[in-house]
C-alpha cells in the first residue's frame, strides 16, 4: 500500500517528516462520489424513457455523470499531491491548495481533540477522517479545525495517539501502541440502552413526516399519483374515503396515530443503532477521555484531559419522562463549524437510564460526591411569577388566533365551501379539511384554546421546576428547562468571567441572570431568574478572588429586590 | 438570609459627559432614518398616504422619546473600572449588563473610534476572552483616556501568566 511506504519514511528522524494523504484517498471519494451520483443518473435515465420525450434524452445522463466523476477525480488527484502534514516535536503543520496556497501551523500544546471517523466506504479501503481540534479559529468565519481526508488507518491511529501527547518525539520509533494498556473503561455499550432511542418527540414527527412527504409527491403530480394507486389498487373514490375516514374517527384516530408511532420507531432505533454501536468510553492515563462508536461510520473521539471542563446531562422531555437521560462534553476545541455539529460531536453517550447518566458524569469529573445527585437550589417564587406572566400573555394570543379562526371557520362552511374542497381534492385527494369543518363544531376553536392555555400553566410550572443552580467542591452546576432541562457542571477553574443581565422585568421582581463565561462548549452558562443576592453570592463563591472586590453587603433600602430580604439588621 | 444581602456596587468611573451627546446624536439618526422609509414611502403612494403618514408620526415621536430619555438613562448606568486583577464594567439602560474578566483571561485588548464617536473625541475601549459570551465593551471613553487605559490593561495582561483559556 502506497501510504505504508511513507509511513516509513518517517520513522527515522526526529522532526517528523512531511507525510501525504493516502493515495488511496482519490479512489475511496471517488466511490463515495459514484454511489451518490450514478443511482441519480440511473433514476434519470428512466424518468426520459418514460416520459415522451426525444429519445436520445436518455442517453445522457449516465455518460454526464461519469464525466463529471472522473473530472473531480481529476481534481481530487491534484489536491491530494499537494497536500502534505507533519507533526514535530512542537508543532503540527499542513499544507494545501492547488491556486490559493496555504500553510497553516498550530502548535502541539493547542490540540485540544482529535477525532477519528471512517465512514463506510472509506473503510473498505482501509482509510479514515481525521479532524484535530484547536480551540483557535483561523480568521473570521474559518472553523478551528485541521482536518485530514483520508489518511491510512495507521496513519490516523498514529496521529490520535501522538498529538495529545505531551513532550517528545513524535511518530513513535519501533514501540507499538503502549497507551491502550493503562486505559480504564468508563462505559460500554448495553443494547437493552437502545430501548431509550424512540424515547423522543421527534417519534411520532418523523412519522408525520413521511407521510407529509407523499402527500406533497401527490400535490406535485396534480394528484395522479393517488388515481394511479387507487386504479391499481381497486380502492374506491377519494369522496367515499374521506366520508368513511370521518365516519369512523374514533377507530382511525388512534389506528393512524399508532401506525406513524411504530413507522418513527423504527426510524429512530435504525439511528440509535448506526450512531451508536460498539460504543465505548474510556479514560487513558494521561488523562485523555477516548470514545468509540459507530455501525456504517466508525467514529473515534480523544479529549484532551484537562480540556473537559465540564458535563451536561441532557434530558429532553419526553426521554426523562421515561427515566432516561444522555451526556455531553462541556470542552474546549470541540467547536465544529455550525452549533449543530458541535452539539452532536459532544455527544459522550446514548440515551441510557438516568441512574447510570449521573453515576458517568461524576466518574467523568472525576468528583466523589456526584454534581448531579442532590437536586440544585430553587429559584425564588418570582421566577414562577414571571413565567405564569409568560403563560397568560401565550394564553391571550391563543384566544385571539381562536377568535381569527373561529371566523375563517365559519367562512368555510359557507362562503368558500365550493371552493376549497375542489382545491383538496387536487392537492390531497381526500376531502378531510371541508368534511371536518362540516362535521366540527365551531366553539371547537375555543376550547382548544383553552387547553392550550393549561399546557402554558403546565409548562411554565415544569419550566421553573427546572431551574436550579448550586455549588460543589470543584464545579458549578446550573441547571434549566422544561422541553430540553440541561444540567451543566462546570468546573470552577474554567470560568474566565461574569455576565449578569437584568432586564426591566426582572429588576422589578428582585431577580437577575447570572452566567460563567468560559471558553469550553456554548462558552456561557447561566442560572436563569435567579435572587440577584443569591446569584451575586453564587457567583462569588464559585470563583472567590474574581469578584470578591466588587460586591458589596447591603443593610438597608436593597434595591428592588422585594422578596427574601433578609429580616435580621 | 444572608445571601440575599450580597449585591454588586456599581464599577468605579463613569464614561465622559460627552458620551451623552454623542448617544443623543447615534439616537436620533437612526429615529430619523427609521421615520423617513415610511415618511418617503407616503410621497409616491397615494392610496395609502394616511397610514404612512400614521406610522411616520408614530415611529418619528417613539424615536424622540427614546432620543430624550436613552442618553440621560445609560450614563447613570454605564461605568467602568480596572483593577489589577479584574476589568468590570456596567452597561445597557432598560436592559442592563454588568461584566467581569480576570486580567489572567484577557486575550486581546483594542481601541475603536468610529466617525461619530470621532466628532466628539471619543473612543470604545473592546476587552477579548476566550468565551463565546462576546468581548467586554466600554464606550464613550475620552480619547486619551482610552488609549491610557489601553496601555495599562496590556500591560497588567502581560504580567499574568496563564494561556487565556
Amino acid at each position: 500500500m502506497s501510504g505504508h511506504e511513507e509511513i516509513e519514511e518517517t520513522q527515522d528522524t526526529e522532526a517528523g517528516h512531511w507525510q501525504g494523504l493516502s493515495r488511496l484517498s482519490v479512489w475511496a471519494n471517488t466511490v463515495g462520489g459514484a454511489l451518490v451520483i450514478i443511482p441519480i443518473a440511473i433514476a434519470v435515465t428512466v424518468t426520459f424513457a418514460l416520459v415522451p420525450m426525444a429519445w436520445w434524452w436518455a442517453l445522457l445522463p449516465v455518460p454526464a455523470a461519469v464525466l463529471f466523476i472522473a473530472g473531480a477525480t481529476y481534481v481530487d488527484l491534484l489536491r491530494l499531491r499537494r497536500i502534505r502534514y507533519r507533526v514535530t516535536d512542537e508543532r503540527m503543520e499542513m499544507r494545501s491548495g492547488i491556486i490559493a496556497k496555504a500553510h497553516r501551523s498550530i502548535p502541539r500544546e493547542r490540540v485540544r481533540s482529535v477525532d477519528v471517523a471512517a465512514p463506510l466506504y472509506a473503510r473498505v479501503f482501509g482509510l479514515c477522517t481525521v479532524t484535530v481540534g484547536t480551540g483557535e479559529s483561523a480568521g473570521a468565519g474559518g472553523s478551528d479545525q485541521l482536518q485530514l481526508q483520508f489518511v491510512t488507518a495507521e496513519q490516523g491511529e498514529e496521529l490520535r495517539r501522538d498529538l495529545l501527547q505531551r513532550g517528545p518525539a513524535p511518530g513513535s520509533s519501533g514501540e507499538e501502541a503502549p497507551a491502550e494498556e493503562g486505559e480504564e473503561e468508563l462505559a460500554r455499550l448495553n443494547p437493552r440502552w437502545f430501548a431509550y432511542a424512540p424515547a423522543t418527540g421527534a417519534t411520532l414527527g418523523i412519522g408525520f413526516g413521511v407521510l407529509a412527504t407523499l402527500v406533497g409527491i401527490n400535490a406535485q403530480m396534480g394528484g395522479q399519483g393517488w388515481e394511479w394507486l387507487s386504479q391499481w389498487l381497486g380502492l374506491p373514490s377519494g369522496a367515499e374515503i374521506g366520508a368513511f375516514i370521518l365516519a369512523q374517527l374514533l377507530l382511525l384516530i388512534p389506528l393512524t396515530l399508532f401506525a406513524l408511532l411504530l413507522l418513527g420507531v423504527v426510524v429512530t432505533l435504525a439511528v440509535a443503532v448506526e450512531t451508536w454501536w460498539d460504543y465505548r468510553l474510556a479514560r487513558q492515563d494521561d488523562g485523555t477521555v477516548r470514545l468509540t462508536r459507530g455501525l456504517l461510520t466508525s467514529v473515534s473521539l480523544s479529549v484532551e484531559g484537562r480540556r473537559l471542563n465540564g458535563v451536561a446531562l441532557r434530558e429532553p422531555f419526553v426521554l426523562r419522562s421515561v427515566g432516561g437521560a444522555e451526556i455531553r462534553a462541556v470542552a474546549t476545541g470541540l467547536s465544529a463549524g455550525d452549533e449543530q455539529k458541535t452539539a452532536a460531536k459532544s455527544r459522550l453517550s446514548p440515551a441510557m437510564p438516568g441512574k447510570g447518566a449521573r453515576a458517568l458524569a461524576a466518574t467523568l469529573l472525576r468528583t466523589s460526591d456526584s454534581p448531579f445527585s442532590p437536586a440544585p437550589r430553587v429559584h425564588p417564587r418570582a421566577a414562577l411569577r414571571r413565567r405564569f406572566t409568560r403563560a397568560g400573555f401565550a394564553t391571550l394570543g391563543a384566544v385571539v388566533v381562536a377568535g381569527a379562526l373561529t371566523w375563517v371557520h365559519v367562512q368555510v362552511r359557507e362562503a368558500w365551501a365550493e371552493t376549497l374542497s375542489s382545491v383538496e381534492i387536487d392537492v390531497m385527494a381526500v376531502p378531510l379539511t371541508s368534511g371536518t369543518a362540516e362535521a366540527a363544531p365551531v366553539w371547537g376553536w375555543f376550547a382548544a384554546a383553552a387547553l392550550f392555555g393549561v399546557v402554558a400553566f403546565w409548562y411554565a410550572v415544569g419550566s421553573y421546576r427546572g431551574l436550579g443552580h448550586g455549588l460543589h467542591p470543584r464545579h458549578l452546576v446550573v441547571r434549566r428547562g422544561m422541553a430540553v432541562r440541561t444540567t451543566v457542571a462546570l468546573e470552577r477553574s474554567a470560568v474566565i468571567g461574569w455576565r449578569i443581565t437584568r432586564s426591566p422585568f426582572q429588576r422589578r421582581l428582585g431577580l437577575a441572570d447570572v452566567s460563567a463565561t468560559t471558553a469550553a462548549g456554548e462558552g456561557l452558562y447561566t442560572a436563569t431568574d435567579v435572587g440577584l443576592g443569591e446569584g451575586v453570592a453564587w457567583a462569588e463563591g464559585s470563583v472567590p478572588d474574581l469578584l470578591a472586590p466588587f460586591v458589596e453587603r447591603v443593610e438597608g433600602e436593597d434595591e428592588g429586590s422585594g422578596q427574601g430580604r433578609s429580616v435580621l439588621p | 438570609m444572608i445571601s440575599n444581602a450580597l449585591r454588586l456596587r456599581p464599577p468605579r468611573h463613569r464614561v465622559d459627559k460627552r458620551a451623552i451627546w454623542w448617544w443623543t446624536t447615534r439616537s436620533l439618526l437612526t429615529a430619523v432614518a427609521a421615520a423617513a422609509v415610511p415618511g418617503v414611502t407616503a410621497v409616491f403612494v397615494e392610496p395609502i398616504r394616511f397610514w404612512l403618514l400614521l406610522v411616520t408620526v408614530v415611529v418619528g415621536l417613539a424615536g424622540l422619546g427614546v432620543t430624550v430619555v436613552m442618553p440621560q438613562w445609560r450614563f447613570r448606568v454605564h461605568r467602568w473600572e480596572v483593577t489589577d486583577t479584574a476589568v468590570y464594567t456596567s452597561s445597557g439602560w432598560l436592559w442592563q449588563e454588568w461584566r467581569v474578566a480576570p486580567m489572567s483571561r484577557i486575550q486581546t485588548v483594542d481601541t475603536a473610534r468610529g466617525p461619530l464617536q470621532r466628532v466628539f473625541g471619543l473612543s470604545s475601549v473592546t476587552v477579548t476572552t476566550a468565551s463565546a459570551a462576546g468581548p467586554i465593551e466600554i464606550s464613550g471613553l475620552d480619547h486619551t483616556l482610552a488609549t491610557e487605559v489601553v496601555d495599562q490593561l496590556t500591560e497588567t495582561t502581560e504580567a499574568t501568566p496563564g494561556d487565556a483559556t
